[in-house]
């Protein structure tokens, strides 16, 4: 809602969207950027664009850089990273039990320990990245790291 | 791919993927920093890959023949030679061990006696409830580590047994309640979460604890206002609820309760509390398991046990076990010895120096895979293979459960493991008497 605030509302349709909340919304999901909006690059609304642009921007730079750095001097290779991430356990049989993963190991799997430390193998995979709602707030590695050698950063 | 057990702690991970071309090993999967270092052990710096005699005061390196004949030497001259360590051996070692020890009327022991085998001992006389890794990762519903940091010794204890998910423990981590006892926040609290209990208890008050939680075991009424011990009242309130109110509980001891106090027994009053408790719960019950460090510390009270019938050390004469209250301790202290035998381990850095320095004294003989202080007092050092990676063989996981240890490489220069060469040895001996 609050991004409609900032938007013309004078439902143009010239965006290809039939509503000025339509777009908002799809603003909201990534579909849609600022520029799409024709009017609002008419220097009548030249506060309202700079604001959105604001308030996206930051959103739009989390999605795209998130980085999960595993400290190798800090970590230890307990494996607690392997048995507790969502998606490890959801693709890997043998870490529900605290076992180390199958090798070479499985498409989805996040985390694996190699010789005494742990190697992050396929972040696309991360719940931060491919789900939605609250679990994309999900940080249980960075939580439970006895180490605390798991830092989740947005550079 | 083949899963190997891991020999680098006590706790035995039997699921470590080792990709090796029979020569070397090329890459170890799943094992912690420690298991990997035990891995890297056989290409090691100070790894000993032939047998040392001291000659003119000075370690050289000398034939298999040569060493033999020296150590024979030496036990012949003494009449009560000591036999300890055989902790980081397999079982037919510790077994070997003992035949040496009959054979030559000496007293054997192990690291065990000065570590968790007091109190295995203790809880078996008492008939307290061991339990083992498999019962926790299914069925335990509250974990209690009482002076024990797991988190830096056996690294992958706390995720075996709290954040693994089990039968009855779907949901691993959110249904198990972690409390730690500790004078020091060390790294184990860290993976802590909101329903857990911290408890920084002030050094050496572990007692004040106990006897206040044996008083109050059936009512949460009359805790002092201020406290116990440095553990306010909420604190310790919500601690006699877990304890009381557990399916199944197990409490973990590390080596911080171990140490013998003056006035009172500390492991004493704790199995008593646990005992107690075990009665007067309706629900569960709570059992105990004991962290050492060795990977086969628990192993020589059970081969003493199965073999003659005693737990812990064996005193020989003639040929015979005889009964002795003496310990290594005494036994060094009271200098009750004039030869020493030391299997796999390091006393003379362990020991304090009042006892190192009694042990270095008398002639000493080590039968160990790598340089240590202890190596470079010994008059002769006999070289073996590492265990769990260069020979195979029985061992005991830290919840009392024979793990085989798997051969995966060849030792350098034909070295023999060290049942055999304790076997060769007893060999050697009865091969000189006739």
């Amino acid at each position: 809602m609050e991004l409609y605030k900032y938007l013309p509302k004078t439902n143009c349709k010239e965006c290809g969207m039939p509503t000025c909340m339509a777009f908002s919304l799809a603003l909201l999901q990534g579909k849609a950027k600022v520029d799409d909006c024709p009017p609002l690059l008419k220097p009548k609304y030249k506060k309202q664009y700079e604001k959105l642009k604001e308030l996206l921007g930051s959103e739009e730079g989390q999605e795209k850089e998130l980085r999960i750095n595993v400290d190798e001097d800090l970590c230890d290779g307990c494996g607690i990273c392997v048995t507790i991430c969502p998606v490890n356990a959801r693709y890997c049989p043998p870490s529900l039990s605290g076992k180390a993963p199958e090798y070479p190991p499985e498409k989805h799997q996040l985390f694996q320990v190699i010789d005494g430390k742990c190697e992050l193998l396929n972040l696309e995979y991360c719940r931060r990245l491919e789900s939605e709602g609250r679990e994309r707030e999900c940080h249980v590695c960075e939580t439970y790291c006895p180490r605390e050698a798991i830092k989740i950063e947005y550079v | 791919m083949k899963r190997y057990p891991c020999s680098g702690c006590s706790l035995l991970c039997d699921d470590i993927i080792v990709k090796s071309d029979g020569l070397f090993i090329e890459e170890v999967i799943g094992a912690c920093l420690k298991g990997k270092e035990r891995f890297d052990q056989v290409n090691a710096q100070n790894r000993i890959t032939s047998p040392m005699i001291r000659k003119n005061n000075e370690l050289v390196n000398a034939s298999w023949e040569e060493a033999l004949a020296k150590t024979v030497e030496i036990i012949k001259n003494s009449s009560a030679p000591l036999l300890y360590g055989f902790s980081n051996v397999t079982c037919e070692a510790q077994r070997a061990g003992m035949d040496l020890a009959k054979e030559i009327n000496g007293f054997i022991d192990s690291n065990a006696s000065i570590c968790q085998g007091k109190i295995l001992n203790k809880a078996r006389s008492q008939g307290i409830n061991l339990t083992t890794i498999t019962e926790i990762i299914n069925k335990v519903d509250l974990i209690i580590l009482w002076g024990a940091n797991p988190a830096e010794t056996i690294p992958r204890l706390l995720n075996k047994i709290l954040f693994s998910r089990g039968k009855f423990r779907m949901t691993g981590r959110e249904i198990k309640t972690l409390v730690i006892i500790d004078p020091v926040k060390t790294a184990s609290f860290r993976v802590m979460g909101v329903r857990d209990l911290a408890l920084i208890i002030q050094p050496d008050k572990d007692i004040e604890l106990i006897q206040m939680l044996k008083e109050e075991c059936c009512s949460a009424d009359s805790i002092p206002s201020g406290g116990v011990a440095g553990i306010d009242k909420s604190d310790l309130k919500r601690l006699l609820l877990h304890l009381t109110g557990a399916e199944n509980g197990v409490i973990i001891l590390g080596q911080g309760v171990i140490q013998p106090h003056a006035n009172y027994d500390l492991i004493e009053e704790l199995l008593d509390l646990l005992q107690l408790i075990n009665t007067r719960q309706a629900k569960g019950r709570i059992s105990l398991l004991l962290l050492g460090g060795h990977f086969n510390m628990a192993g020589f009270d059970h081969v003493a046990l199965s073999s003659y019938g005693v737990s812990g050390k064996l005193q020989f004469e003639n040929k015979k076990l005889v009964k002795s209250e003496d310990t290594i301790v005494s036994k060094i202290n009271k200098e009750n010895f004039d030869c020493s035998i030391i299997v796999g381990t390091d006393p003379i850095s362990h020991l304090p120096h009042s006892l190192s320095s009694k042990l270095s004294k008398k002639p000493l003989i080590l039968i160990d895979n790598h340089n240590s202080a202890t190596s470079r007092i010994a008059d002769v050092v006999l070289p073996t293979a590492i265990t769990g990676i260069e020979s195979s063989g029985l061992a005991y996981r830290i919840d009392q459960v024979p793990v085989e240890l798997k051969k995966i490489l060849n030792p350098p220069n034909n070295i023999p493991s060290d049942e055999e060469l304790l076997n060769q040895l007893i060999e050697k001996l009865n091969g000189g008497a006739k």
